[in-house]
């Protein structure tokens, strides 16, 4: 493939519409992982507020299951827990 | 616990951020070859070492999991792969625009560096469906690090063996014999790559502290569901 090694460099102008392109894609995606983590932590902190409901509730008298269960799949996030939570070995 | 310390963290990243993009706009000289598009540069580049370097950080943390058992180990492993792919992908868009700009085609297969960065790059996409194939975690964690040290040892062999390639086409700014950046270039890049770094180590820090909420909110939610010693649910007892 012959590729224009020499070419001259490009106009402002033109130049200028890569540039931003390149930096615009960068802050893009930074944007959207923000984003995506922002709605992860939206999601921990209401179930954070069902838990304590649900821990005010029995509390209170009022017996039911913990809220939120069935969510034992396997997770990088049990991993992460002090002590090791996984397999089922503690 | 991972959250400890991520509020300066994110002052000094965002600070280093604006410090390099007013370095790289309003510091750094015009490129007498390339002009304006060299701005690219100053993104690119950083983007690339901090991504290979994370893949490499990632092997480093594998080790140490082996080494330990610890799971705190996988998890950084994890998330360091995690954060270099994202990493990795701005570096590939970046790059091909920068192709774009500069020798009018959006990829160049004959060009070593961009297909060598291109195979790490999926080689780290499978990090994914390999380790989640795996349904029990002990050894889902102990493969994948098994992964993360291979793949990490490829990043640094792969990277000799481009520079020991001839191109043409890709040029070597940095320990050329015949000159290299100069200072002003140098610094602006090296401000930019100190930007990028603390950018990553953010994001990773982030990430850690998340996914540490999340996994703790499942240890609750377990053990409140947990029946207690006499077979009942310590907290949430059948009712009749």
């Amino acid at each position: 493939m012959l590729l224009p090694i020499a070419t001259p460099a490009l106009p402002l102008d033109e130049a200028g519409k890569y540039v931003a392109g390149a930096y615009v894609v960068f802050l893009a995606l930074i944007v959207i992982y923000v984003a995506i983590m922002a709605a992860k932590l939206q999601r921990i902190e209401r179930e954070l507020r069902e838990l304590a409901g649900f821990v005010e509730s029995r509390v209170n008298g009022d017996g039911q299951a913990a809220p939120g269960r069935g969510s034992e799949e396997p997770s990088i996030s049990d991993s992460l827990a002090p002590h090791g939570s996984r397999g089922g070995g503690t | 616990m991972y959250g400890k310390g991520l509020r300066p963290l994110s002052i000094a990243t965002v600070a280093a951020i604006v410090v390099s993009l007013s370095l790289v706009f309003f510091y750094a000289p015009l490129d007498a070859d390339q002009g304006f598009i060299q701005k690219i540069f100053y993104l690119h580049v950083p983007l690339a070492i901090t991504a290979l370097v994370g893949f490499v950080v990632g092997g480093v943390f594998a080790i140490l999991h082996l080494r330990s058992g610890d799971s705190r180990w996988d998890a950084y492993s994890y998330v360091s792969i995690h954060m270099s792919v994202i990493f990795g992908v701005a570096v590939l868009i970046t790059g091909s625009i920068w192709a774009k700009a500069s020798w009018g085609h959006w990829w160049v297969w004959d060009e070593p560096t961009l297909v060598s960065f291109l195979i790490v790059f999926l080689m780290y996409a499978t990090y994914y469906p390999f380790r989640y194939a795996i349904e029990d975690r002990e050894r889902q964690a102990r493969y994948a690090s098994v992964f993360a040290i291979t793949a990490g040892a490829f990043v640094p062999l792969n990277f000799m063996a481009v520079r020991m390639a001839q191109s043409l086409v890709h040029p070597r700014v940095f320990a050329t014999a015949n000159g290299g950046l100069p200072g002003s270039m140098m610094l602006t890049f090296l401000v930019s790559l100190l930007a990028i770094g603390l950018l990553w180590v953010t994001l990773v820090k982030f990430e850690l502290t998340a996914k540490s909420a999340s996994g703790q909110l499942k240890r609750l939610r377990r053990a409140l569901d947990a029946p207690a010693p006499g077979g009942a649910s310590r907290v949430a007892p059948e009712v009749s």
